[in-house]
């Protein structure tokens, strides 16, 4: 049985993909989280100076996204071929952009400005892609991103959409009904609803 | 051999790498380059709005700068061995993105002097630490390459980014404490393939800068 080691911060961030597809998979792995002031001391035994990173046996991988393609393809949860295992590649690169979206907007200290960018961004940006995104789902037919199964895509647009309906009610994802299916299947799935349930409640 | 037709506009960007990986492993495609005026026409039939996209055989697309690129590294042999090497190399091109993220305000803003500040500074905090780390690793690798014993999609990723922006903007001084990446660097810009693409202009309206086709 491989040892995995997910190193990161005490917070969902970058490392919750990662950890939702192993918690989906019921993977037993090390769940090892540090506090902001003890990370210098992490910093220099990592890659590149930063995490989330993955130690597989002890051997170190890198990369948010790297990591949580790595561990799906690895638990069947990546997609059937290769065709789709890149259709589910693409779907996590669409989030991955949605996530560098709401930095600026995460990072602005004036309230009024940080919600009137906000208020853009969802009018800009996610809106039309979840407009997309629903033609896509209906096209697929089978209720999930890719294929006729779960996959990391399914998980990834869980995991962004489902603290946003959190914090902005559920309204958010009315202009797609498929999604907002979607992304309830996602969180009644016990081993994933056990998780949230327990899992340490951080600001990020 | 399936029929690849890549979009995306008449610059390098978010194309570029796709581009090189076709070139490198000698696969033909239809290399579709459009201007800005040409967009809001092609929009609309993209999956997601964006580009660059690959269609195949005329009927599937896929869209993502690195995901079509990492489709046709695998398809195309220069994905890594095995599944660990494809990831070690997934997470090489992942590095390249997010430097290429901090390069993004130093290269739109148009007072010079405080442009170079900006590119002095991505320089000190970003790219150097980077190839303190990366050196290491090449060593520890000991094929000369970033990822096994061949070339891979990651090698092709750090050639492009290294010679544009990177030493267009900063200089060949950049490299200074990175003599391994350097090497790298100059034996991926030897390939063969490599060289043909970069002579090779085939749309209107481009001239060869620095060996790409480019408007920029």
């Amino acid at each position: 049985m491989v040892h995995y080691k997910l190193i990161y911060f005490n917070l969902r961030g970058r490392a919750e993909l990662a950890r939702l597809v192993l918690q989906h998979q019921e993977i037993v792995f090390e769940d090892f989280r540090f506090e902001r002031e003890e990370w210098p001391k992490y910093k220099a035994g990592t890659p590149f100076g930063q995490v989330p990173v993955l130690e597989v046996d002890g051997e170190p991988l890198a990369q948010s996204n790297t990591i949580a393609r790595y561990l799906a393809r690895q638990h069947g949860l990546a997609g059937q071929n290769d065709w789709e295992q890149s259709q589910a590649d693409m779907y996590v690169d669409c989030i991955h952009d949605l996530i560098g979206g709401t930095r600026p907007i995460i990072y602005e200290t004036d309230k009024d400005k940080q919600k009137e960018m906000f208020q853009k961004f969802l009018q800009d940006v996610v809106n039309p892609h979840l407009q997309k995104v629903e033609q896509q789902l209906i096209k697929n037919g089978s209720g999930f991103l890719v294929g006729k199964s779960i996959t990391w895509a399914d998980l990834a647009y869980y995991s962004f959409f489902s603290p946003m309906m959190e914090r902005l009610g559920e309204a958010i994802l009315d202009i797609t009904p498929h999604l907002k299916k979607l992304v309830a299947h996602v969180g009644n799935i016990p081993q994933i609803k056990k998780y949230v349930e327990t899992r340490p409640k951080t600001a990020l | 051999m399936p029929g690849y037709k890549l979009y995306y506009f008449n610059v390098r960007g978010r194309g570029e790498l796709s581009r090189l990986i076709l070139h490198c492993a000698g696969v033909p495609f239809e290399d579709f380059r459009f201007e800005g005026k040409d967009w809001p026409a092609i929009k609309p039939n993209m999956p997601f709005g964006q580009v660059p996209v690959l269609e195949i055989d005329g009927n599937k697309m896929l869209a993502q700068s690195h995901t079509v690129a990492r489709y046709l590294a695998r398809q195309h042999g220069l994905a890594g061995q095995n599944d660990w090497e494809q990831s070690q190399a997934d997470m090489y091109v992942d590095c390249i993105y997010d430097m290429h993220g901090t390069m993004r305000t130093p290269t739109w803003e148009t007072d010079p002097v405080k442009q170079k500040e900006l590119f002095d500074k991505v320089n000190e905090e970003t790219i150097q630490p980077h190839l303190e780390k990366v050196e290491q690793h090449i060593i520890k690798n000991g094929s000369g390459h970033l990822v096994g014993q061949g070339l891979t999609w990651a090698d092709i990723a750090y050639y492009a980014f290294f010679t544009t922006p990177i030493m267009t903007r900063l200089g060949g001084e950049v490299f200074t404490k990175a003599p391994h990446l350097k090497k790298l660097i100059e034996l991926v810009g030897s390939n063969p393939n490599i060289k043909k693409a970069l002579s090779s202009c085939p749309a209107p309206n481009t001239k060869l800068i620095n060996g790409h086709c480019s408007t920029e």
